[in-house]
C-alpha cells in the first residue's frame, strides 16, 4: 500500500528518522572541515557552491567527500525551497528550518496539497455545523472531533480559514453581538459559511463571464474589420452552437 | 464614470443604428472632441452646413446632443460676444439602449395610457402635449378617441412621479469659461487630493440647462391645445436652432427662454429611471445575499426615502425609525404578512458587518455604496475566475481585500501555491492589466510587489464592457444578416429542416439578446450607479 504524504501526516505517522549513530571519527583531514562547515549551518543548511568557496577545497575533492558523508549518515542532501535545482545539504541531526521547507505545508520541497485540502474540508465541516465560528471555536471543534491526529496550532487553522475565505467558501464578519451573534463578544471577528440557497460556494457566474468576450483571451486584438472580429469569431461560433 | 474609447464607439455604434451613418458621424465628431461650435463640427467632419444641421437637430430631439452658450473672451478686449457650442450626451445615448427597461418599470407602476405615453416619448425623444394626444389617438380603434383630459390626467401622474419632465433649455449660457477651467480644476484636484468627482462639462452644461425644481415637474399645462398648430410650428426645433442663431448673431442679449415658455416639450426623465434600476439592483443584490425578507425590508425602506433622493449617486439614504419601515413593509403586497418582530431580525441582518444598512440612534440607514461596491467587485472576481482560473481568482481577491503592495512570496504562501505557479499567475494578470507590479531591488536580490487599484481597473473592466457590448451587437446584427431568409419564411413554410433551423435561430437571438440585456446591466453598475 502506499502512502501519500497527507495520509501519512493525517494518521500522525512520523517520517523515517535515520540511524545517525556512525562515527566522525574516522574522517579525513579534508573530510571534516567540510562536515564541520555544514554542520556549523545547523538547521539552515548549504549549498555546494557556498561549501567550495568556504572550505577552499577543490571541486572534486568536495565531491568526493560529500559521497563519503552520506554514506556515514552524517549528512542529507535537502530540498531548498527557494532555488530547488541546486545541491543543498545539512548535518542529520537538524530538521531543514521554516526557511528551506518553505514551512509547515511543505513536505520534501512540495506543497502538501492535499493534506490541505482535508483540512479545509474539514474546518469548512466545522463552520458549517456551528453555523458562526470563531476561529478558537474552529480549533476546538476540530480537535475534539477526533479525525486529524496531528496537533494542529490555531495559528495554521487561522491560514486554513483565511484561505477558505478567499475561496469564497466562508466569509469573515465582525460580531455585533446580536442575533446569531449573541454568544460572540463584539467585534469579535468569526466565521460563516456562504448560504448554498444564493449558489453557495460557487461564485455567481456574471454578466460579462457569461458571454465569449468577456472572457476573451483575444479582446485586445479584437476589432469590427480586423482578423480577428465578432463577425468571424471562433469562440462565438461555439457559445452559439445549440 | 468616463467616457472610455470603446464607450465611444458603442454609443457611436448605436447611433448609427438608430439614426444612420450621417448622423452618426457629426455625433462621434461631438463624443470625441469634446463641445465644438457649428463651424467647427462643420470643418471637421467635412459634411456641408445644413447636413450638420440636421444631424444636430436630430440629435437635440432625441436628448443626445444638448446646446449652451459661452462668453467667448478670446481675442480683442470688446463686450464678450456669446458662442453657441454643442455638447454630445454620453450617458443619455447609452440609455437608448435600455429603453425596453424604462418601459417596463412604467408598466409595473402605471396603466397602459402611461406607458403609452412614455413610449411615445422615448421613441420621439420630444413631445408637446398636442402630440402626445394626437399619438394616444392614432393608436386607438376608431371610435375610441382617448379625451385630451385623460392625457393629461395620466402626464399628471408620471411628472408627479418624475418619470416626465419638462425639456432642458435650449441654450443656457454657462458662467465660467470651461476650456482654460478644466486642468485647473484636474491640477487641484491631483493636489489636494479630492474625493469628490470632478464634475463634468457634460454635467455643468445639463444643470445651467434644467428649469428650476418647481418648473421642471410643473404641472402647469400649456395652452397650446386652444389654439391652432400655428405655435407648434414655432416650436419646432427646426426652426428653433435656425431662428437662435440669427438672435444670437444680432442681439446676444435676447432671452431665449422666453418664446419657449409658451408651449411645454414633454420628455422622460432618465435619471428617475436609473435611480429606479439603481434601487432594483440594490433588492437584487442584498436577496441574492440574505434573503426575500431583507430585501423586502429593503425596497420598504427605498419607498419610503425616495423623496428625499436628490441625485441618483446617493451614498446612503436618509435615516428611518424601525416604526416608520414597518409602516412602510405592511403597505406592499409581499410584505403584509410580515411581523414586526421579523422586520427587526431582517434589519439585524441587513446591519451585520460588513453592514448594508447602518445604524445611528435607533435609526437605519441604507448603505447604497457598500452594496454597489460589493456588486462591482463580484462582477470583477466573476470575469477573473473564468478567464484566468481559480487561483488567479484567490490572488486576486487577497489582493483586491488588501488593497495594498504584496509580495509574491507572501501571496505564494496565503493561498497554497506554489512560488513558481503563483510568479507565473500574478504575472498574466499584469499582462493582461488586472494587477499592478512594483519591482523593488534590495541588494542583489529582487522582489516583486503587486496590487489591485481598484479605480483603474474599474475603468479597464468597463471599457472592456463596452467593448463587448459592441462586438455582441455586432454579432446579433451579422447572424439576422447571415439567416436573413430563414427569418423572413412565412410561418406556414417553416417544417422539417427549415423549421429547425428556425428554431435554432431563435434560441440564439434569445440568448443573445438576454445576454445584452444583463451585460447593459453590468454596464450601468459601473458606469450609471
Ligand atoms: S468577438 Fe470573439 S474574438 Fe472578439 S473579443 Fe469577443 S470572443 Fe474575443
Amino acid at each position: 500500500m502506499t502512502w501519500t504524504l497527507g495520509m501519512s501526516r493525517l494518521l500522525g505517522q512520523k517520517r523515517k528518522q535515520t540511524d545517525s549513530k556512525s562515527p566522525a571519527e574516522s574522517l579525513t583531514e579534508q573530510e571534516r572541515i567540510l562536515y564541520n562547515v555544514i554542520r556549523n549551518k545547523q538547521d539552515m543548511g548549504i549549498w555546494t557552491r557556498d561549501m567550495k568557496r568556504e572550505t577552499s577545497l577543490p571541486d572534486n575533492v568536495v565531491n568526493k567527500s560529500l559521497k563519503v558523508l552520506q554514506a556515514k549518515n552524517l549528512i542529507k542532501e535537502v530540498v531548498n525551497i527557494q532555488n530547488k535545482g541546486r545541491k543543498h545539504y545539512m548535518a542529520t541531526e537538524f530538521e531543514p528550518s521554516k526557511e528551506i521547507t518553505g514551512g509547515t505545508w511543505y513536505v520534501e520541497g512540495n506543497l502538501d496539497t492535499e493534506f490541505i485540502q482535508i483540512l479545509k474540508e474539514q474546518c469548512t465541516k466545522q463552520i458549517y455545523k456551528l453555523k458562526v465560528a470563531t476561529l478558537e471555536g474552529i480549533t476546538d471543534s476540530i480537535k475534539r472531533s477526533g479525525v486529524l491526529n496531528v496537533e494542529l496550532t490555531k495559528q495554521q487553522i487561522d491560514e486554513i480559514v483565511k484561505a477558505l475565505v478567499l475561496d469564497n467558501e466562508i466569509i469573515e464578519l465582525k460580531s455585533n453581538g446580536m442575533g446569531e451573534f449573541a454568544s460572540i463578544p463584539v467585534g469579535k471577528i468569526c466565521y460563516k459559511c456562504i448560504s448554498k440557497g444564493s449558489g453557495g460556494g460557487e461564485p455567481k457566474i456574471g454578466a460579462m463571464a457569461s458571454i465569449p468576450c468577456g472572457v476573451c483571451p483575444r479582446i485586445h486584438q479584437c476589432t469590427p474589420d480586423g482578423i480577428i472580429s465578432p463577425q468571424t469569431c471562433v469562440y462565438y461560433n461555439k457559445w452559439l452552437d445549440f | 464614470m468616463v467616457k472610455t474609447q470603446y464607450g465611444i464607439k458603442y454609443a457611436v455604434h448605436l447611433i448609427t443604428n438608430h439614426f444612420g451613418n450621417l448622423v452618426a458621424k457629426v455625433c462621434e465628431c461631438l463624443l470625441r472632441k469634446g463641445p465644438l461650435t457649428l463651424h467647427n463640427i462643420v470643418r471637421y467632419t467635412e459634411l456641408t452646413q445644413m447636413q450638420v444641421k440636421n444631424s444636430l437637430l436630430v440629435l437635440i430631439q432625441h436628448n443626445c446632443v444638448q446646446a449652451f452658450r459661452l462668453a467667448d473672451t478670446g481675442g480683442s478686449q470688446s463686450a464678450p460676444k456669446q458662442i453657441t457650442q454643442y455638447i454630445a450626451l454620453f450617458d443619455n445615448i447609452l440609455h437608448r439602449m435600455r429603453f425596453s427597461k424604462f418601459l417596463a418599470i412604467i408598466s409595473q407602476e402605471f396603466d397602459t395610457l402611461c406607458v403609452g405615453i412614455v413610449e411615445g416619448l422615448l421613441q420621439h425623444g420630444r413631445l408637446t402635449l398636442r402630440q402626445i394626444v394626437e399619438r394616444a389617438n392614432s393608436s386607438q380603434k376608431e371610435g375610441n378617441s382617448v379625451g385630451m383630459g385623460a392625457v393629461q390626467e395620466n402626464l399628471r401622474k408620471l411628472v408627479m412621479a418624475r418619470y416626465v419632465e419638462h425639456c432642458p433649455t435650449a441654450e443656457p449660457f454657462l458662467e465660467s469659461p470651461t476650456e482654460d477651467d478644466a486642468p485647473a480644476r484636474k491640477r487641484g484636484a491631483k493636489s489636494s487630493k479630492m474625493v469628490i468627482e470632478p464634475e463634468t462639462l457634460e454635467q455643468r452644461v445639463m444643470e445651467a440647462a434644467r428649469p428650476m425644481e418647481a418648473k421642471r415637474f410643473s404641472l402647469e399645462m400649456d395652452t397650446e391645445l386652444n389654439e391652432d398648430g400655428e405655435k407648434d410650428q414655432n416650436k419646432s426645433p427646426d426652426k428653433h436652432v435656425g431662428d437662435k442663431r440669427k438672435r444670437d448673431a444680432s442681439d446676444p442679449n435676447v432671452d431665449s427662454d422666453t418664446t419657449e415658455d409658451q408651449v411645454v416639450l414633454w420628455h422622460a426623465n432618465f435619471e428617475e429611471f436609473i435611480r429606479r434600476l439603481r434601487h432594483k439592483a440594490c433588492i437584487e443584490n442584498v436577496r441574492a445575499r440574505m434573503d426575500d425578507g431583507a430585501a423586502i425590508v429593503l425596497s420598504a425602506m427605498l419607498e419610503a426615502s425616495k423623496t428625499e433622493e436628490k441625485k441618483v449617486r446617493t451614498a446612503s439614504s436618509v435615516p428611518l425609525s424601525v416604526n416608520s419601515i414597518y409602516e412602510e413593509v405592511i403597505k406592499s403586497e409581499k410584505g403584509r404578512n410580515m411581523t414586526f418582530d421579523h422586520v427587526r431580525s431582517a434589519l439585524v441582518q441587513l446591519s451585520s458587518p460588513p453592514p448594508f444598512v447602518t445604524v445611528i440612534d435607533e435609526s437605519y440607514s441604507i448603505d447604497f455604496k457598500h452594496i454597489i461596491e460589493v456588486a462591482q467587485s463580484e462582477e470583477v472576481e466573476s470575469i477573473v475566475l473564468k478567464r484566468f482560473g481559480r487561483d488567479a481568482y484567490r490572488m486576486f481577491r487577497l489582493l483586491s481585500k488588501a488593497g495594498r503592495l504584496l509580495e509574491t512570496d507572501k501571496i505564494s504562501d496565503k493561498i497554497f501555491v506554489e512560488k513558481k505557479e503563483t510568479t507565473k499567475i500574478l504575472y498574466k494578470l499584469w499582462q493582461d492589466d488586472y494587477l499592478l507590479m512594483e519591482k523593488l531591488v534590495v541588494g542583489t536580490a529582487t522582489f516583486l510587489l503587486w496590487k489591485v487599484n481598484k479605480h483603474v481597473l474599474w475603468e479597464h473592466v468597463l471599457d472592456e464592457m463596452f467593448h463587448a457590448a459592441l462586438n455582441l451587437s455586432l454579432r446579433v446584427a451579422y447572424e439576422l444578416e447571415q439567416q436573413k431568409e430563414i427569418v423572413n419564411l412565412p410561418t406556414d413554410r417553416r417544417e422539417g429542416p427549415m423549421k429547425e433551423k428556425y428554431e435554432k435561430l431563435k434560441k440564439m437571438r434569445v440568448l443573445m439578446e438576454s445576454s445584452q440585456m444583463k451585460l447593459d446591466d453590468a454596464i450601468m453598475l459601473f458606469h450609471d450607479f
